[in-house]
């Protein structure tokens, strides 16, 4: 498999009235094509500042992000839009739907900034809505009229629409009850069966057990990778392995 | 009042570039308010003033035209028993000469005098500036040829007196109280004592002229005393005339222009407070839902409502305050160009200085005027329940329909997005809708002002009847004069009107036009309510004269002429700007009942496609009817000269009301945007996070603003079309003028119309760059 993501001694340093505060120190890490990676750390570790740091959505302090062989860490911010759109997909754990759009226009925003043609964005929409499972009289619904399972899946279909190298997801589940919860990570999880790579951040150790591959931060460094293999739904053992992978790193 | 401050202080902290741009919208409104009060009791005064310092009692009357048996024991006798003490000033009179002015000519009765004018104990000459180091063959000008004229120490001035050209150095300028103003239809220059002496010995017998200067006892009317002075000189020798002139009508006219810019300037200034109203409620009424939170975790940790709303007081109230200071200091600073616009009419020199006056009752009035409505406006803070606020109050959004939906609309995604936005910000298209429609009226009114009296000057509203030209003969040969003129193909209209005064009731006079058809009138807007007089026994009066004496169309009214009277019909009421609105209309039928036309020279008057024509037909009529001609004007060439300073102050007010539009806009875009991207900040995250640029979200946002700005200047385009001239009317009714129909072109307003669409455009997405400058990551941190 090829990385996606290769980063070269990826620093991120807050400032705050004099006092520094290294978030992420010297990190090498690579996110290879088809994976669903799962990135957890206690809180602080600076998990969702790796995740944006990634994905170019914040700019690290030092080193490099090369991303499909291209170091972003050196676009502007409208260079870095502009690959987003086409190479990036974000499901947020606040879901950060527009509430002034429907269902449909939400997705289709994103969709027609890379292709132009309607018809064709629409239909696209339409089915990636359907596999989510959101049926079509939500379609033209607003997000607040909507579950918040739904507004979630939602977001998936969105960070989906323009088929991204990559889908980052930061606590997709956190915002949600275990069952609502549990249709999102089934979404993912089929979308990452069809080939589709996922880095996704979490501090629950259910939504974790999709992933088959597991870094550990811990201040702002890798403390620890484990590898699951590819999920199987009803793996007791998976379970376990994670348990005991977490609990080495002190979780 | 220790925790109101430190809340206000916090408040300022969260909002600084809101409060410093509502302030900058009170700077701008204390500005002009302050200029305004300045302009109306500091400036318009001045000539009221400088007619006191110079002694100018209670009129002045010119006797010329021919001087035989009236000698300085006649007018001594004239004056003895109404007078508490008058000055007599020998000179020369020309009367209705053109004399250079400005861009061309003006038309005036020009007093010639020598340096004795400088000794005159009333109604005195003094010199504004001077150059003593030119000796011979000088001119002292009125002030007026400095102020709007174009004249300086120096220069040449070339005038020409009857068939002789004369040129001469200006030494320097005078005022004067009653010769210093084209408006008040006289100049009084100095020359030196041979150039007097040369023009005595050659017009002296023909152009001597008494200037007699009163002071009235109490309870004498000035009305009345010009009427027995004229019936007594007219008795005495019937070929003098006697033109006299009272200070309060020659300090009217003379203020007609600083009226119009001080009134101007109240308008503008009560249509930015209007502006500052908006966006005060608007601003606040974004803070409190913007602060929602922070509000209920103030009530939550024991701040009461008052605390919360005295805040908002102090802040926005200090805001008024700092700003009114800096709006006072800077209207006097643009005082000095605004006020030489009122001076240029006047002739006065002034200089601005501090009017406590004018000073507090500015920042009283933006103080209060801020005070009340930001009470007005937190009253809704009372309201807040902290628990609710803390859950960010309720949604403001109507979900009933998805406007603009983005797979069906036929506009493309910036286009689409930028409409759907705006469907969700109907308070922000209101407040732009509102605030546009008003900066489209103001801008309307100065192209209406621009075209009226700079492009095309609408000299209607400023004299009685407009024409090309006149050509005036003597009594035998007028009927040759019209034959001839009537058989030209190169003019039109072709009409005889003169003028003479009448006298009510041995207390007041009035300026009879007498026509030998009304119907040819080419100014009919004049008579704006009846109709114009027809038959023999009917006049038309001025609407100010018909009210103070209480006359109403269908009333007669008595008008004598020497010795006769005759009682006319009143049929309709005219408007004027002159005589201190006393001015009536009739026609030769009706004025033959008192005058005898047998003696009086024919005024003919016409109009020419042009001024050269114009020009043509006057040397024509010169060359064929010879020294039968007694007088001629050719209208258009001394139209340069006498609307020089109109001219001037249109043009002022054009430029002055864009550059405040252009300014309003920026400030209201300023305010309105920035809200707009604080309350959007987590949107615009979300748009940048998929893959938005800055630039498509500047576009978006710049073009959410516009549709609501386009529908503004068209619709208020057309109400401002309609409203303008009653508006414009309402306003000129304080000059005595009540039907102006000004011209509004069409064109022009387009051509503001687009303007204010491209600059409100081009400064929506100026503001909007602010996007640019947050990462996307940031603000998905800032929900």
């Amino acid at each position: 498999m090829k990385n996606i993501i290769e980063t070269n001694k990826l620093c991120k340093t807050f400032s705050n009235g004099g006092v520094q505060q290294h978030v992420l120190k010297n990190l090498d890490l690579q996110i290879k094509e088809g994976d669903f990676t799962v990135i957890m750390g206690p809180s602080g570790a600076g998990k969702s500042t790796l995740l944006y740091a990634l994905s170019g959505m914040d700019k690290p302090t030092l080193g490099q992000v090369i991303f499909s062989g291209v170091d972003i860490t050196k676009m502007n911010s409208d260079k870095l839009a502009v690959f987003r759109r086409t190479n990036c997909g974000f499901v947020f754990q606040q879901t950060y739907l527009v509430d002034t759009m429907s269902v449909m226009d939400n997705v289709l925003s994103a969709g027609l900034l890379v292709n132009k043609n309607k018809a064709e964005v629409t239909k696209k929409a339409e089915a990636i809505l359907k596999s989510v499972d959101i049926s079509e009289e939500k379609w033209g619904k607003f997000p607040t009229q909507i579950s918040g399972g739904e507004a979630q899946r939602v977001g998936i279909a969105r960070a989906l629409i323009n088929k991204p190298e990559l889908v980052f997801a930061d606590e997709p589940t956190g915002a949600l009850n275990s069952k609502t919860g549990k249709d999102v990570l089934d979404a993912l999880t089929k979308f990452n069966r069809d080939g589709q790579s996922i880095v996704m951040v979490t501090h629950d150790i259910t939504s974790a057990r999709r992933g088959n591959r597991i870094l550990y931060v811990k201040d702002g460094e890798i403390a620890g990778e484990l590898d699951l293999g590819a999920y199987v739904t009803g793996d007791k053992d998976r379970h376990q392995k994670l348990r005991d992978f977490l609990g080495g790193m002190g979780w | 009042m220790n925790k109101t401050i430190i809340l206000a202080k916090s408040h300022f902290k969260k909002n600084k570039g809101t409060t410093i741009g509502l302030l900058c919208l009170m700077l701008i409104a204390v500005m002009l308010l302050s200029a305004s009060l300045l302009l109306i009791f500091d400036a318009y005064p001045l000539a009221t003033r400088e007619a006191n310092r110079l002694d100018s009692g209670s009129g002045r009357v010119r006797i010329y035209n021919n001087l035989t048996d009236i000698d300085d024991e006649f007018i001594d006798e004239l004056l003895a028993d109404e007078c508490v003490r008058y000055d007599i000033q020998d000179c020369l009179c020309y009367n209705a000469l053109p004399v250079p002015f400005g861009n061309g000519k003006t038309t005036v009765a020009l007093v010639i005098d020598d340096k004795s004018a400088f000794e005159k104990e009333m109604g005195r000459t003094e010199v504004v500036t001077e150059d003593a180091g030119i000796v011979s063959d000088y001119i002292y000008l009125p002030y007026q040829f400095y102020t709007s004229g174009g004249y300086d120490i120096g220069d040449t001035y070339t005038f020409d007196l009857l068939d002789r050209t004369y040129s001469l150095t200006v030494k320097g300028f005078t005022t004067t109280p009653y010769y210093g103003c084209n408006n008040v239809g006289g100049f009084e220059v100095i020359v030196d004592d041979d150039t007097y002496a040369e023009l005595y010995d050659i017009d002296g017998a023909d152009y001597a002229c008494y200037c007699v200067v009163y002071e009235l006892k109490d309870g004498v009317k000035n009305s009345k005393f010009e009427i027995s002075l004229n019936d007594k000189v007219i008795a005495r020798n019937a070929r003098a005339i006697v033109s006299p002139m009272s200070i309060e009508f020659t300090n009217e006219q003379r203020t007609f222009m600083s009226k119009i810019i001080a009134v101007s300037f109240l308008v503008v200034t009560f249509v930015i407070f209007l502006v500052v109203f908006l966006m005060l409620t608007n601003c606040i009424t974004n803070y409190i839902k913007e602060n929602m939170k922070t509000l209920g975790a103030l009530k939550a940790i024991g701040y009461t409502s008052s605390n919360i709303r005295s805040s908002l007081l102090v802040l926005f109230c200090s805001c008024a305050l700092i700003g009114a200071l800096i709006g006072i200091v800077l209207s006097y600073v643009i005082m000095p160009y605004i006020a030489s616009f009122a001076i240029a009419q006047m002739g006065i020199p002034y200089t601005v200085t501090f009017n406590i006056g004018t000073t507090l009752v500015s920042l009283a009035a933006i103080v209060l005027f801020t005070c009340i409505v930001t009470s007005l406006a937190v009253i809704k803070v009372k309201k807040i329940e902290p628990i609710v606020a803390l859950r960010e109050g309720t949604e403001s959004h109507n979900f009933k329909k998805n406007r603009f939906a983005l797979n069906k609309t036929p506009l493309n995604l910036d286009f689409g997005l930028a409409m759907k936005t705006m469907c969700f910000n109907m308070k922000q298209n209101v407040i732009t809708f509102f605030v546009i429609g008003i900066i489209m009226f103001l801008c309307t009114i100065a192209l209406l002002m621009y075209y009226n009296f700079n492009k095309k000057p609408k000299l209607e509203i400023l004299t009685f009847e407009i024409c090309s030209g006149v050509v005036a003969v003597d009594p035998d040969t007028a009927d040759d004069l019209e034959a001839y003129l009537e058989s030209r193909d190169d003019l039109t209209n072709v009409r005889q009107i003169i003028d003479t005064w009448f006298t009510y009731n041995g207390e007041d006079s009035l300026k009879v036009y007498i026509c030998d058809d009304t119907s040819k009138l080419k100014n009919q807007d004049v008579c704006y309510d009846g109709r114009m007089p027809l038959y023999d026994n009917e006049i038309a009066v001025s609407g100010r004269f018909a009210s103070d004496y209480g006359y109403e169309i269908g009333d007669e009214i008595p008008m004598t002429y020497g010795d006769d009277t005759y009682t006319y019909l009143i049929t309709g009421l005219i408007q004027t700007t002159n005589e201190a609105g006393r001015q009536a209309v009739m026609n030769f039928d009706g004025a033959e009942h008192l005058m005898d036309f047998e003696y009086i020279p024919g005024y003919y008057w016409f109009d020419c496609d042009d001024s050269e024509t114009t020009k043509t037909v006057i040397d024509d009529c010169s060359e064929e009817f010879g020294d039968h001609i007694v007088s001629t004007m050719n209208f258009d060439e001394i139209l340069e000269g006498s609307m020089t300073t109109f001219k001037g102050l249109a043009a002022m007010m054009l430029v002055f009301i864009c550059v405040i539009s252009a300014a309003l806009i920026l400030l209201i875009l300023y305010l309105l945007i920035k809200a707009f991207i604080f309350s959007k900040r987590k949107d615009y995250g979300i748009y940048k996070a998929i893959g938005y640029t800055s630039n498509s979200l500047i576009l978006q946002t710049a073009l959410s603003f516009m549709p609501s700005i386009i529908v503004s200047t068209v619709v208020f385009s057309v109400v401002s079309y309609f409203v303008a001239n009653p508006y414009m009317n309402l306003i000129m009714m304080f000059f005595g003028i009540v039907k102006s129909n000004f011209i509004i072109p069409i064109p022009g307003l387009v051509a503001i119309a687009l303007g204010v669409i491209v600059i409100s455009f081009i400064f929506a997405l100026f503001e909007a760059r602010k996007i640019k400058n947050i990462e996307a990551y940031n603000m998905l941190l800032a929900e």
